[in-house]
């Protein structure tokens, strides 16, 4: 979803005529400037804060309860970036909810960028200038980018294990960097295999389980001139082709990072040249259009609503869009988990996206932060997400609980599906995402061989997992 | 050879007053009050622009000489280094940015100053409506980039584009416009050209306007063409404008950053990184401020010297014209 969805970018610095060149990077030093300006004297106050209170072991500035995720009163800011675009805002119910469950507790919403870079890059300068938000709501793929720039707080220094462990297999791990929880995991997205009910029942065909089966079924249905496509994807050169690789990469056994990923695993043989080269085939066969090294998220959802394809890989958003008005499909989709390579264990994995919830190192009121950021992740809030606006719970009791089940299709189908994290447990994970994208891309795009273009990825992501390079 | 030889000796302009009057020697205690107040009243006006323009070039200079890490509680100077400005230039993404930023800039800016050239010769001969003509040239221009762009994307979308209908209906198949690097870039080019020549039209009528028409009348009686006016009178006596729109335009485009931002997000591949967008990758994606302001700087000094360069050899050339 967002996560990987750049299309929307509301602000940009306008053109800014000559002054003095890249103005968008005058403007950028500008901010960098006025951050780092503020920085001794916050910088200092800041320190003590969260020094004092980390080794305490607990943080109640001014919550009025020493216990931590259990302050009473308060007042404190949420910084998130609007999670639907239609009726009412899940922020607004979300937080009104726990102010009646909180009543000492008051939280303001400060309403955060559309864009992810966007967003990451005002509560960069935010926070390293001393300020920003108390809570944020932040992507899944920041916690080692933030817990390497101490850009957020280590939750799990105040938050217990058992807290820990109410959260759905894999997504903690995915929050984690050396050894500390940077964010707790607000709501998830992953990817799904959308398809046609209608065509599949037609031709008497199942819903696939392995890649080589959509391929065929795929061809056939094309054949019958049923769909002009069969199976459209992300494969454009940004962050959501970095999501659908690491799908066909995990299915094939293959991973980009060592354990303590500091190391590239990516080589150009092996699990990662057959998870390529089928991408790869995709496009070659006609199986997914040509112009797949442009497709995002709203490409290929345009593709499928209007017909012109049979099945569609995309995250829990595109049901509810598939049946909207404007439609081609309505009534005729199906959900399913993913496929995966012949001979590998069902079902193929999905990709991990959504968002975490941030505190603020420089937040005056920690405590009354954790009580927030426990009732945000707890089942009332969960239920509140997954039944009244459809998105994923975090919560693993709430994700299989049977009304939450029965409230929508998707939510049906998460419990049979299987997670894939991306490599983002380095700092430089942006780099690295890059380095698998543009190689990816440019393999449909068919200017690479899948060989050339994991060659390339590897050293690109050698570079970056130490630091180097741009 | 007549022609030629009063063409070459356009009216000169007139010299500057400045030694005319001399500084009379009373430097008497009013006139300093009067500077000083002078200096008092643009104070806050200096200082806001200090602020906002001075500090952050010169914090961002700083910066990239600076083993910088940004964190929770500010920035970190570990130290002076010229490791930013190693890691850039050994980066092939680095100089692939800068080989297209200038091939870029080249292109757009000479692209744009030849069709803008013309268009305003064409909108100089205009005697109705050339104030809505230049309404509707304003379009493009007064358009801000990010939504112009956003239409283009729209435009060169491979499933619903018209581009890529009318390609397709001329029978050049289904090309995924952008989607490689040489259509990605002819496409940012396509949109740069359309969105800035109205600019570069608007100031070359302005030049043209300014012409005296006593020349084109001497031209004319010693039997000129069209062409050979315009390459011996015309063409000179517009040089200084053109030298005008040709420095704001390559200080535009060489920080190249809301087309592909929007329309490719600097791919596909490298293939349409700018040294902006590369800038901003980096120290906004990668957190990485160091190399970021590296690049930012570099990139300054680049522009800087080239236009630099530019004005020293139009100047010359304008001089030996004008004696």
């Amino acid at each position: 979803m967002a996560s990987a969805n750049k299309r929307f970018t509301p602000g940009l610095p306008g053109r800014r005529a000559t002054a003095v060149v890249a103005g968008g990077l005058a403007v950028a030093s500008l901010l960098g400037a006025c951050g780092g300006s503020g920085k001794s004297a916050s910088g200092a106050t800041s320190n003590t804060t969260a020094g004092s209170s980390g080794s305490s072991g607990t943080a109640a500035p001014s919550g009025g309860s020493t216990a931590p995720g259990n302050a009473t009163s308060g007042s404190i800011t949420w910084w998130a970036s609007p999670i639907t675009t239609s009726g009412p805002d899940p922020r607004t119910v979300l937080i009104q909810a726990f102010e009646k469950a909180n009543p000492g507790i008051h939280v303001t919403l400060v309403s955060a960028p559309n864009d992810t870079d966007t967003n990451r890059a005002a509560l960069t300068t935010q926070i390293s200038g001393g300020g920003g938000p108390d809570v944020y709501m932040g992507d899944v793929i920041w916690p080692a980018q933030f817990g390497a720039h101490q850009l957020a707080v280590p939750l799990s220094k105040y938050l217990p294990s058992s807290y820990w462990s109410t959260f759905a297999n894999g997504l903690v791990a995915g929050a984690t960097y050396k050894g500390e929880v940077y964010g707790a995991p607000l709501f998830e997205d992953q990817g799904f295999l959308y398809y046609r009910k209608d065509i599949l029942q037609a031709d008497n065909l199942p819903v696939p389980t392995t890649w080589e089966q959509l391929m065929s079924e795929a061809q056939q249905i094309q054949k019958k001139g049923q769909a002009q496509y069969g199976y459209v994807f992300q494969g454009a050169d940004y962050e959501g082709a970095t999501c659908d690789f690491m799908e066909f990469l995990a299915d094939a056994g293959g991973k980009v990072l060592n354990s303590s990923a500091d190391k590239s695993e990516l080589t150009a043989n092996g699990d990662a040249l057959k998870a390529l080269t089928f991408e790869q085939q995709l496009v070659n066969s006609g199986v997914s259009p040509k112009a797949e090294s442009t497709f995002q998220e709203s490409q290929a959802m345009d593709t499928f609503d209007s017909g012109k394809s049979a099945f569609l890989r995309n995250w829990d958003y595109a049901y509810s869009t598939s049946q909207a008005s404007g439609s081609a499909v309505v009534g005729k989709v199906g959900v399913a988990p993913m496929p995966t390579f012949t001979g590998q264990s069902q079902p193929g994995y999905s990709n991990i996206g959504g968002w975490n919830l941030y505190a603020n190192p420089h937040s005056k009121n920690l405590a009354a932060d954790l009580t927030f950021i426990k009732w945000m992740t707890g089942t009332d809030a969960q239920k509140i997400l997954a039944t009244q606006f459809s998105e994923i719970p975090t919560n693993q009791s709430v994700r299989t609980s049977p009304d939450v089940i029965a409230s929508n299709a998707v939510l049906a189908v998460v419990p049979k599906t299987k997670l894939v994290p991306r490599p983002a447990q380095t700092p430089n994970y942006p780099a690295v995402s890059q380095a698998i994208y543009q190689n990816v891309s440019a393999v449909l795009a068919g200017q690479k061989s899948p060989q050339a273009a994991l060659s390339a990825a590897n050293s690109a992501i050698s570079t970056a997992v130490s630091g180097g390079g741009l | 050879m007549a022609i030629a030889e009063r063409v070459e000796k356009p009216p000169l302009p007139p010299e500057p007053p400045a030694a005319a009057i001399p500084l009379i020697g009373r430097p008497d205690a009013h006139r300093r009050k009067l500077a000083r107040l002078g200096w008092m009243f643009s104070a806050p006006a200096l200082v806001v622009i200090a602020v906002v323009t001075l500090f952050p070039i010169v914090f961002s200079v700083v910066m990239s000489f600076e083993n910088v890490n940004v964190t929770g509680s500010g920035y970190q100077f570990n130290g002076t280094t010229l490791g930013n400005y190693n890691v850039i230039l050994n980066n092939q993404t680095w100089r692939y940015a800068l080989g297209f930023t200038v091939l870029y800039t080249l292109i757009t800016v000479l692209v744009e100053i030849i069709l803008g050239t013309a268009i305003a010769l064409v909108l100089e001969r205009l005697t109705h409506g050339r104030g809505w003509m230049m309404a509707l040239l304003l379009i493009p221009w007064s358009l801000i980039t990010v939504i112009s762009a956003q239409l283009w994307y729209y435009m060169y979308d491979p499933s619903y584009g018209i581009i890529d209908r009318i390609l397709h209906a001329l029978g050049f198949g289904n090309p995924v416009i952008l989607g490689t690097n040489t259509s990605a870039i002819i496409a940012l080019m396509v949109a740069d050209v359309w969105k800035t020549t109205p600019f570069v039209a608007i100031i070359v009528l302005a030049g043209l306007v300014m012409l005296s028409s006593d020349v084109y009348e001497a031209a004319e009686v010693d039997g000129a063409n069209g062409w050979t006016t315009f390459w011996r009178i015309t063409f000179p006596l517009l040089r200084p404008t053109i030298a005008l729109a040709v420095l704001f335009r390559v200080l535009q485009a060489f920080g190249l950053f809301d087309l592909p931002f929007v329309l490719t997000q600097g791919g596909p591949g490298h293939a349409t990184t700018s040294l902006a967008v590369l800038g901003y990758r980096a120290m906004f994606q990668d957190l990485k401020f160091g190399p970021g302001a590296a690049v930012a700087t570099s990139t300054a000094l680049l522009v800087v010297l080239g236009c630099m360069a530019f004005l020293r050899v139009f100047k010359a050339q304008v001089g030996s014209e004008g004696n």
